[in-house]
């Protein structure tokens, strides 16, 4: 029982780590660029879903509004901070994308104070007693959240004429757009689809831990790049895949090993283990 | 950006200077500060500095030291070592501070406390808990009680006063979480304490679903969880949202009214052991927490009553010497015996603080006196 508790409550963390990282592996996959801002934008909309949710009492709405706008925001960020550097090494836009990411952090402190903010009414507190678990409301509704979001891009990325062109454009770009797919319109959305995403995942932890904080960022700002690492760079299927995998992994760490090595130990030992033995990650690449 | 930012940096620091410098021809005394203003410790510096401040404005309030203003200089470390050395030597050459306070954490007091002490001017740690700090030297001194002190005070409250005796711990992975699980463990045998299971987290973990399951396995009477506020405010609204219904014992790094808005209604029945009495009728202590309120416009906490206290300290020592010359101010600190915000404080033979325990209890939202520990034999600080 305790393992099969364990278990789910991996799997609940996977599907957070789920949100943030597969915005950041779009990025890798389209533009080669180590996308660390994410983490700013994923705690951003943490901020913006507190903030509405407390204004209008409603989540709904403030899921929708944050994830647009941190949405535009992604966008924002493309445009500002990598469009003017795409032709320079990779590390550049890389601290360009670090300076982004702190400065989101002092500028959160600066305008919403250093201690963080909570709901006035946290939402989806309520417990559910699902096949003999005790589980809260937020985390079986980040669960279905992100298998439907993410199921929804899948769909788009295979269905839909926006999403061929996506795809093609991550495997060739100079092909893709002689053949008439405007590449930059594809880099924009897939800004904002991975940032969106992200915001939703940022909202689902604050109502977890009813707490938003200016460093929020700072733990998927480094975990997810070790997730996108492990799933193959780029490659979305593996990156689900690595979250729900290092979300288990972590489960069970930190109860069995956690007095040895903490959460982001667990999680980086486990990731050097894993590219000991598959070099190119769990899947390879695109 | 950078450039620009560094002018304004320059800037500032000079009409900061030439106001210092203003402010010294008209007679002050200066004190000292570091505490974290930026980065993950803001918060815990913002209450500090903000208690700090208070403690000088009523200071001059009341006419000053023999005549003089006093001046607080407030220096952002960041809560990093690295940034107190610089600091500290900046506040000994540059501002030729008598005395200094820290409002910070222990990793930053223990670099700086080195660097008062080489230069002999007085230093007071007011809430960094670590060992080594007041092992420096005789110049360095601290309000607060050390981790180990408040771990044996957590041993008795749960085995004495709750009468609760299988206990699992949860250690926050830090100086200060280890500190206190030592002192928790160092007494388990004198109140009949079996420990079932210790887990660990880091600082920086906000959600424990794992660990609570476990928690919920091992079905204990109570448990001794060390923490800050925001750490320990989702621990235990996710314990209790599992249906963990048993007593949670904290520390004062809950001691915080954030600790309740983050918690909610978890947060009610959870009983810390700190250093500020909500409930006290003492005067030091409930004027504090008035004039604290009214000030920074939020409930006084640990972390605020503590950086007070310990400019209250350095004034009054200031006072009694008469003077700001370091052996006459460093003899004054040694023979303190002041009553503030956080008890009455005196020190021993290498500066600890002895001064009993509090222990809060969240009632309707708002952390209120469950009761105290005065026990001079547990609560004796190490003297060398």
């Amino acid at each position: 029982m305790l393992f099969f508790e364990l278990f789910v409550q991996g799997l609940i963390h996977g599907s957070m780590y789920a949100m943030i990282a597969v915005g950041l592996t779009l990025v890798y996959g389209l533009l080669r660029i180590l996308h660390v801002a994410h983490a700013g934008l994923f705690a951003l909309g943490g901020y913006l879903g507190l903030l509405i949710t407390n204004a209008t009492g409603s989540l709904a709405l403030a899921m929708i509004t944050s994830a647009l706008i941190v949405g535009l925001g992604g966008m924002l960020v493309y445009r500002l901070c990598y469009q003017p550097i795409l032709d320079r090494p990779p590390y550049v836009p890389l601290i360009a994308s670090i300076g982004v990411f702190i400065a989101m952090e002092e500028v959160f402190r600066l305008v919403f104070g250093p201690y963080g903010l909570t709901y006035n009414h946290p939402h989806l507190q309520s417990q559910v007693t699902l096949l003999g678990l005790n589980l809260r409301g937020a985390e079986i509704g980040m669960v279905i959240t992100a298998m439907v979001l993410l199921g929804g891009l899948s769909y788009l990325a295979q269905n839909t004429r926006i999403g061929i062109a996506w795809r093609a454009t991550v495997d060739d770009p100079e092909i893709a757009e002689s053949f008439g797919i405007d590449a930059v319109k594809v880099r924009y959305l897939n800004f904002f689809i991975g940032s969106g995403l992200a915001a939703v995942g940022g909202i689902f932890i604050s109502l977890l831990s009813n707490l938003v904080e200016p460093t929020m960022g700072g733990v998927p700002a480094y975990k997810a790049l070790a997730i996108i690492v492990l799933g193959g760079l780029g490659n979305v299927k593996g990156t689900l895949v690595a979250s729900l995998a290092l979300g288990v992994v972590e489960a069970f760490g930190t109860i069995y090993i956690g007095s040895y090595l903490d959460r982001d130990a667990i999680a980086f030992a486990f990731l050097i283990a894993v590219l000991m033995i598959r070099p190119q990650g769990l899947f390879t690449g695109r | 950006m950078m450039r620009k930012l560094g002018t304004i940096v320059l800037l500032v620091g000079a009409l900061a200077f030439t106001l210092a410098g203003a402010a010294a021809a008209a007679g002050t005394i200066k004190i000292g500060f570091h505490a974290p203003q930026t980065g993950f410790a803001a918060s815990d510096g913002k209450s500090a500095t903000i208690g700090a401040e208070l403690a000088v404005e009523q200071i001059n309030a009341a006419g000053g030291i023999n005549g003089k203003m006093l001046e607080l200089v407030v220096y952002d470390d960041q809560a990093q070592p690295a940034q107190a050395i610089p600091i500290a030597n900046k506040l000994i050459g540059q501002d030729k501070v008598p005395i200094a306070v820290s409002g910070s954490y222990s990793a930053p007091t223990r670099s700086a406390a080195g660097v008062f002490q080489e230069s002999r001017v007085p230093y007071i740690s007011a809430y960094a808990i670590h060992p080594d700090i007041t092992r420096a030297g005789d110049y360095v001194f601290r309000t607060s009680f050390l981790g180990e002190i408040q771990g044996k005070a957590g041993a008795k409250l749960i085995g004495e006063l709750l009468g609760k005796k299988m206990v699992v711990m949860i250690t926050l992975q830090n100086d200060f979480g280890k500190a206190l699980a030592d002192g928790f463990k160092s007494m388990t045998r004198d109140f009949g304490i079996e420990i079932v299971n210790e887990y660990e987290y880091s600082i920086k973990d906000r959600q424990f679903g794992s660990l609570v399951a476990k928690v919920k396995a091992d079905d204990p009477e109570a448990i001794y969880a060390s923490g800050y506020y925001f750490t320990a405010g989702p621990l235990v609204s996710q314990l209790r949202a599992a249906g963990v219904a048993v007593p949670i014992i904290g520390q004062e790094g809950y001691d915080s009214q954030k600790f309740i808005e983050i918690a909610g209604k978890a947060a009610e029945g959870v009983i810390i052991t700190t250093s500020l009495d909500r409930d006290s009728d003492v005067p030091e202590t409930k004027n504090f927490i008035e004039a604290f309120e009214k000030k920074a416009g939020f409930k006084a906490d640990m972390v605020a009553a503590s950086a007070h206290t310990a400019v209250m300290v350095a004034a009054d020592a200031l006072k009694r010497a008469g003077s700001t010359d370091s052996e006459p101010l460093r003899k004054a600190l040694a023979e303190t015996h002041l009553k503030a915000s956080t008890g009455t404080i005196s020190f021993n033979a290498l500066g600890e603080v002895v001064k009993a325990v509090q222990n809060q209890v969240v009632k309707d939202g708002n952390w209120h006196r469950h009761s105290v520990i005065d026990d001079p034999g547990l609560l004796a600080p190490p003297d060398k």
